[in-house]
Parts: structure tokens; C-alpha cells; sequence
């Protein structure tokens, strides 16, 4: 009896074993890296809905990267395929498309969303899941005070400090020059709301008085009492904590109560290019200054062919979310290659955080929790287009616009 | 004393458009019995085809509700013969889920006519406003709130001095009575149904014109929406005006002297107490089926 039970016993673990060799056989060419498979890399954009704009620009952002990556050789070796749901602007559908992403689609890798709102529920999902998530956006100090081990913020700074450079600029403005008071208004947003309060407490520091400072609920539409109540402060510096629409509504809201503080200053919004253009009318963006995180005509590694093959894809100069995904896709890419393997999604945390990444945004590297160390550029608007005049050694113009002057320019 | 007066202004500019698109959601509830969540996305189609006609043909948005309201009007009685009519004896929840699919397809279709970008109207008057002692008047507000009155108007015209509007009330009242008297109650609740969506139509043109928008953008409006019709009766039309007031001088008003981040949820506060007071909304009327089913 005990004979045919350590019979059974061992025709079960030869079934067991040549099964795990099954399995092992055909699962080790994914994950090592030999199959001739492509590497599934998966993510969720804001395709539809309130976030539609920056979430096609991040869509073209991957597939620029896609694309080149391909005609250069591919990643170790394999095509890049990448997988993209549209989570209409969602934290409950986004939270689904990655489950979704990494059960169903079995994706390799992921690749982050846009804006905070949306990466604060996926980047939990990537965690659970123990998966490498670098974000493209999401800059909210927010992200990184949770210990996450797989995060990573591939813009150069974080939304408290975004901003910071403009501000600083303004505090350092000789007396005469430095605007006395200022307005803060903000969308409810984990990134605008940080900015804005990261060039408040600066600004205050250097005695620039707040007279306005209100937070607006995110499906805000009408800002004309917004701007009315502003306008009875006559504050000399708006800094406006803007996503896009908020931001096209709040500048037409100005123009119509002919509220034209000296200068204008928002979050995101004007770096959205011929779209903020159209939208708020060209004539009315002269001098309007932003934090932006790629120029098109800037000289870092890889950004002319990056701008080439945009244009060769979608027409025109590639809006800054673009730059953004495609940046993402070149640390995502780093990563692999600098471990030679995507297998242990651990150790391409742990290279990044060991390693600085070199991309069309300039050089990228990390604190232990995944937030950058870096300063953004300040953007200006200035004739038909933008000039980056902040940080000095990075400016593409020697004029900086002395204030906002709608009906001024452009068009 | 200046500055209430300004937002007091600022709110009634803004009721009028609330009033116009509500007006065509509750008078679709009053005769059909449906509540169509798929009314904000109407409203947001109009805006989109308005600017077709500005943009490619230099048509002046506000004139092309002259346009967009007769082909949202025949889009709306399309979608009654092909989607809505079984909905007349179906159950409420099944409406519901109905004009909501309706609204997903809708944005689904903006999208692919008009992409997901964001949208914007700008007429040469769309950033200018009129002065009058000291206060502003935006005038894409103002000759938005003119046409909505107006449109109001010819609504109000058509339901109190025409056979049609007669018949409506009618319809709404009682349908089987209705019927007996000879009217065609399947042929009328197409025509509430188009003339509501015409009304979406016609706020949508303005809406286009005050406010970026994207395909799905019409979340936020049925929300609002609901709440109004709900505010002021479901079926009144009198209430949705009154509901619209309310709603567009309690944002308008909380944004002033509250919080901006409290402007959109005192209004809905505002529902939440009236209702407990008067369930059937301020100038609905309880009928003797909702005391049964209390």
C-alpha cells in the first residue's frame, strides 16, 4: 500500500515538474528577454473627457517613442508594443484599465497617465503589483509621501517646486519693479494647487502682499465672479493654478471685465501651444508666463530627431505632455537597458535611483521616493509664439515681455 | 453694495442659459415620463455643430441657433422614432440607463466627427463686455440671456396659446384622456421630445459660445441640470426657471462671498433642504401615486 502511494507520489511530481518545465519554457522568453515577441508596455490616458487635451499629446509622446525605438533595433533586441486604454478622465476607470492592463493584457511593463489626479490611483495599482511605474506626469507632492518603491517623476521637479524659479525671479526684482500684490487663485488640483502655493509662500516672503487666494472646484465653468471678486483687489501678479479649460476661461473671464493685472502667470494651461492660443485668441497671450518642462528648440540629447519625427507624424512642434511621454518612454527604456532585463521590475527601481537618465528634457535623476531633483523652465509668450526666458542660461531669447498685454500681439 | 449688485447680475446672466436647457429636460419629463440623462450631451452636440457653422463658414454662433436648433430639433425626433418611443410605457430606471447609453454613444460620436480637443467659440464680442455705472456686462452673457429668454418665450407661447400646446398639457396630464379626445399622444411626445432637445440645441450655442468644451464635457451639464429640474419640479416648467434662478445666483452669489470651491456644491445643498421640505420640488406637484408609493 505504502509502495503504490510513493508510486502515486511520484507520478505526481513528474506531471508537477514537467508541467513547471512547461510553464518555466514558456514563460522564460518573456520574461528573459529572448522571445521575438514584442515587450507589451502598458498604460491609461485621459483620452476623453476633462483631461483629453494633454492626454493625446502623452499618447503622441509614447508613440513618437515607440516608433523611434522600433527603427532603432527595438528594446533588447524586441519591437515595443504599446497597449492604451482611455480612462475618460477618470480615478475609478483608470484604477480598472491598469488592473486590467497587467491581469488581462499581461503587459511587461507600465507606463504612467497624466496629470496627478490620475496617477495617484494607478502608480497604487503599479505598487501593489510590485511594477516599475514612471509617470510622464503627476508632480503633486502628494505622490511621494506614500514610501512607494516603483514611482518615478519624469519631469525635473515636483509641483511645490515647479514654479519656483518664476517666483524667485519676481522676488529678486529690484523694489520698484517687483509687483506689490498678488492674487492666487487655483483649481482644486493635487498639481496646481501646490505650484501656486510654492510661489505664494516665496512671494510673501519677499513682501509681495496676497490680497486674493481661493480654491475653485475642479467642474468650475463660469470665473467671472471669480475674476470680479480678483479685480476689486487690483493685485498687480495673478498666479493662476490652471489644467487647460480652467485656464482659457479664466483669461477670457479677465478680458471681459477688463481685468489686466501687470503680470499673468499660469500653471500648465499656456504650455498647451496652438490650442491656449486659439482658445484665449492670440492677440490676448502676450507676456503670459508659465513653468514648462521642454522647448522645442532646446539642444539636449535626442531632442532635434524627437521634434523631427513628431512633425514627420502629427504636423507642427511637439506640445510639452508630448515631450513629457516621450521622455518618460527614453527613462523607461534606460532602465531596461541599464539592467539588461526586464525581469525584475525591483532592480529597474533601484537602477533608477542609482542612475541619472539623460533625455530630450535635459539630464533626469531622483530622490530615494522618486521625485525628481531639477528646475523647470519658464515659458514666456511673446508674438506668435513661446520663448523660454527662465533659468537665464536656458533662455532662447534675450527679451523677457515686461507684463501681460492682451490685444498686444500675436494673431 | 456695487459688488453685490455685479454678481447678482453675473448670476441672472447665468440662470437664463440654466433656465433654457432645463426648460427642455423637464418639458420631456412632464409628457414622457423620461428623464434624459442624454440631454447634456444634446446640448453639447449643438455646441459643436455651432462651431462648424463659425468656423468654417463665418456664421455667427448666437444667429446660428437660427440653424443648429431645427437640426437638433429633427436629431432629437429621429432619436424618438428610433430610440425613445419604447420608452413611453417602460419603467423610470430603464429610461435612465437608455438616454445614459444614448449620451456615451453621443460622445463617442463627437469624438470621432470632432476629436477630443478642447473647443472654443470666440466672436469678436465673446471678451468684450458693455460698462453701465461702473458694472460689466459681458455681452456674449447678455445676448446669451436675451436669446434664452426669448426662445423661454416662444416655448411658453407655443405650450399656453397654441392646439399643440394644448395637447401637451393634456398628454402630460393624463395620456389616456388625452387620447380619447382624439389627440395623437404617440405623435405629440415626438414632438415634446424633439422641441426639449431643440431647446438643448438652442443653449447650446450659447454655452459654446461662454465656455470651452470638450465631447465630454456633458457630465457636468446633466448634472446641473437635474438638479435644477429637481429644484423646481419635475415637469414645471415655471419651476425649471425658478430652479435655474436659484441655482445660478446661489453659484454665482456663494463664489462671491463664500468660497469659489463652495460654488458648486451650495447649490446642490440648496436642492438637498428643499426637498426635505418639499419632495416634490418647489413648484411640482405630488401626485396621489408618489403619496401611495411614500
Amino acid at each position: 500500500m505504502q509502495k503504490v502511494a510513493a508510486s502515486r507520489r511520484i507520478q505526481a511530481l513528474a506531471v508537477s515538474s514537467l508541467l513547471a518545465l512547461g510553464v518555466a519554457g514558456c514563460g522564460g522568453d518573456d520574461a528573459g528577454g529572448q522571445s521575438d515577441d514584442p515587450i507589451k508596455i502598458g498604460s491609461s490616458l485621459p483620452l476623453t473627457g476633462e483631461f483629453s487635451q494633454p492626454g493625446k499629446a502623452a499618447e503622441q509622446g509614447y508613440e513618437v517613442w515607440q516608433a523611434m525605438v522600433n527603427e532603432d533595433g527595438g528594446l533588447l533586441g524586441r519591437d515595443v508594443e504599446m497597449v492604451i486604454k482611455d480612462d475618460a478622465s477618470n480615478q475609478n476607470t483608470i484604477v480598472a484599465d491598469y488592473n486590467a492592463l497587467i491581469s488581462q493584457d499581461k503587459v511587461d511593463l507600465l507606463i504612467g497617465s497624466y496629470s496627478s489626479l490620475l496617477n495617484l490611483p494607478a502608480s497604487s495599482v503599479a505598487e501593489r503589483n510590485q511594477m516599475l511605474f514612471v509617470e510622464p506626469a503627476g508632480g503633486s507632492p502628494e505622490m511621494f509621501s506614500r514610501g512607494f518603491k516603483y514611482l518615478f517623476f519624469t519631469q525635473q521637479a515636483t509641483a511645490d517646486k515647479n514654479s519656483l524659479v518664476f517666483a524667485e525671479w519676481v522676488a529678486n526684482l529690484p523694489e520698484g519693479e517687483r509687483p506689490k500684490t498678488a492674487a492666487y487663485p487655483t483649481i482644486d488640483d493635487p498639481f496646481a494647487t501646490p505650484s501656486v502655493e510654492g510661489v505664494r509662500k516665496v512671494l510673501e516672503k519677499a513682501g509681495v502682499e496676497t490680497v486674493y487666494r481661493e480654491t475653485y472646484a475642479i467642474d468650475t465653468k463660469n470665473f467671472d465672479t471669480i475674476v470680479n471678486g480678483m479685480k476689486a483687489k487690483s493685485p498687480e501678479l495673478v498666479v493662476h493654478g490652471a489644467v487647460f479649460e480652467d485656464g482659457v476661461g479664466m483669461v477670457r473671464s479677465m478680458l471681459k471685465a477688463d481685468f489686466k493685472p501687470k503680470w499673468l502667470y499660469q500653471t500648465t494651461a499656456p504650455s498647451l501651444g496652438a490650442q491656449y492660443a486659439k482658445a484665449v485668441g492670440p492677440e490676448n497671450t502676450e507676456g503670459i508666463m508659465f513653468a514648462i518642462s521642454h522647448a522645442p528648440q532646446a539642444k539636449t540629447p535626442g531632442n532635434e530627431e524627437f521634434v523631427a519625427k513628431y512633425k514627420e507624424m502629427f504636423d507642427g512642434l511637439p506640445p510639452e505632455d508630448a515631450a513629457d511621454g516621450f521622455a518618460a518612454g527614453q527613462v523607461l527604456q534606460a532602465a531596461v537597458e541599464g539592467v539588461g532585463s526586464i525581469d525584475d521590475q525591483a532592480a529597474l527601481a533601484e537602477w533608477l535611483r542609482d542612475n541619472p537618465v539623460e533625455t530630450i528634457l535635459g539630464e533626469l535623476k531622483w530622490n530615494k521616493d522618486g521625485s525628481p531633483i531639477g528646475e523647470f523652465l519658464i515659458g514666456q509668450w511673446q508674438g506668435d509664439g513661446v520663448e523660454f526666458v527662465l533659468p537665464e542660461e536656458f533662455a532662447t531669447s534675450d527679451k523677457l515681455v515686461q507684463g501681460w498685454t492682451p490685444g498686444g500681439a500675436g494673431g | 453694495m456695487t459688488q453685490l449688485i455685479q454678481n447678482l447680475i453675473l448670476g441672472l446672466l447665468l440662470s437664463g442659459v440654466y433656465a433654457l436647457v432645463a426648460g427642455g429636460l423637464t418639458l420631456i419629463f412632464g409628457v414622457m415620463r423620461v428623464i434624459n440623462i442624454a440631454h447634456g450631451a444634446f446640448l453639447i452636440l449643438a455646441a459643436f455643430i455651432t462651431y462648424s457653422l463659425w468656423s468654417a463658414l463665418g456664421i455667427d454662433p448666437l444667429l446660428g441657433i437660427l440653424v443648429t436648433t431645427p437640426v437638433i430639433f429633427a436629431i432629437g425626433w429621429v432619436t424618438y422614432k428610433t430610440v425613445a418611443a419604447p420608452l413611453r410605457t417602460a419603467p423610470m430606471a430603464s429610461t435612465v440607463l437608455l438616454t445614459f447609453g444614448l449620451a456615451l454613444v453621443l460622445e463617442a460620436v463627437m469624438g470621432t466627427i470632432w476629436g477630443n480637443n478642447s473647443t472654443a467659440i470666440r466672436p469678436g464680442y465673446g471678451d468684450e463686455s458693455f460698462t453701465v455705472a461702473g458694472l460689466f456686462l459681458p455681452k456674449a452673457q447678455v445676448y446669451g440671456g436675451l436669446v434664452a429668454v426669448l426662445v423661454l418665450l416662444a416655448l411658453g407661447l407655443i405650450l399656453t396659446r397654441t392646439w399643440l400646446g394644448r395637447a401637451i398639457r393634456a398628454t402630460s396630464v393624463n395620456p389616456d384622456g388625452a387620447a380619447l379626445v382624439g389627440i395623437k399622444v404617440t405623435a405629440v411626445a415626438a414632438l415634446v421630445f424633439a422641441l426639449g432637445i431643440a431647446a438643448a440645441g438652442a443653449g447650446g450655442a450659447i454655452v459654446g459660445v461662454l465656455y470651452p468644451f470638450v465631447p465630454g464635457a456633458h457630465y457636468q451639464w446633466i448634472a446641473r441640470l437635474l438638479a435644477i429640474v429637481v429644484l423646481g419640479g419635475m415637469g414645471s416648467m415655471r419651476g425649471a426657471v425658478l430652479g435655474a434662478l436659484i441655482f445660478g445666483v446661489g453659484e454665482t452669489l456663494t463664489s462671491a462671498y463664500v468660497s469659489p470651491s463652495w460654488a458648486t456644491a451650495v447649490p446642490y445643498a440648496i436642492v438637498f433642504v428643499v426637498l426635505l421640505i418639499r419632495p416634490q420640488g418647489l413648484l411640482g406637484t405630488r401626485l396621489r401615486a408618489d403619496a401611495v408609493a411614500a
